[in-house]
């Protein structure tokens, strides 16, 4: 199974490096890219400064892998890569990356969108929110 | 027979374990009613259960060894 779950942050020069590394594939006419960044949202007044993200691992590879296939089936994709963060990510760092690619551009943005969604409602992971006086308070998705 | 209990999220918080063993337990009704005299405040949060990592809805067997996850509202992304 193809790893999705990464320690920490995603950092924008494995973001650039990810669609360097596609320049070799000369049927790809479109990429799609979703980039989630933490949100320094302000609670009651205090301020989010990351959010520590925590997974029920084996489920969710299971579930990320089973997200993989169906958006194959579903659409005509040339390749698609899915990271998600665990562990602490701060406001303003990556903590989820989802890229498409596709001959035509369809594929790979309607692709891209279904997973991001997929990813929301069906992965087993947690965020916690820290707040700049280290309290906390476990997110809730909208 | 012992069965796994795995917690996550604002789950752990109440339990204050993410992991333990409980015995004599036949199907998840049980082990839901057992849960709720240990922990009082659990019914109240909204979850559901996997059993060996598969979501189920209604009441289920538990043999040997299951891992039964509990598992508050997804919040990743």
């Amino acid at each position: 199974m193809k790893k999705v779950i990464v320690d920490g942050a995603i950092s924008p020069a494995f973001i650039g490096e990810s669609i360097a590394k596609h320049s070799s594939k000369k049927d790809i006419g479109a990429h799609s890219i979703f980039l989630g960044q933490v949100r320094n949202d302000s609670i009651n007044d205090k301020k989010v400064k990351a959010i520590d993200y925590t997974s029920y691992l084996e489920m969710a590879e299971e579930k990320f892998h089973e997200i993989r296939e169906d958006a194959f089936k579903k659409y005509s994709l040339t390749c698609m890569h899915i990271y998600h963060s665990i562990g602490k990510v701060n406001a303003g760092e990556i903590s989820l990356f989802v890229f498409t690619s596709s001959i035509h551009r369809k594929d790979a943005i309607k692709a891209c969108e279904e997973i991001v969604e997929k990813i929301k409602k069906e992965v087993p992971v947690w965020g916690k929110e820290i707040f700049e006086d280290e309290s906390s308070q476990w997110k809730i998705n909208s | 027979m012992e069965i796994n209990i795995i917690a996550f999220g604002q789950i752990v918080d109440l339990t204050g374990s993410e992991a333990w063993k409980i015995s004599g337990i036949k199907n998840t009704d049980e082990l839901m009613r057992k849960l709720a005299e240990q922990f009082p405040s659990l019914p109240k949060i909204n979850f559901i259960i996997a059993v060996n990592k598969n979501i189920i809805f209604k009441n289920t067997e538990l043999n040997p060894n299951d891992t039964v996850a509990l598992l508050p509202p997804y919040s990743g992304g």
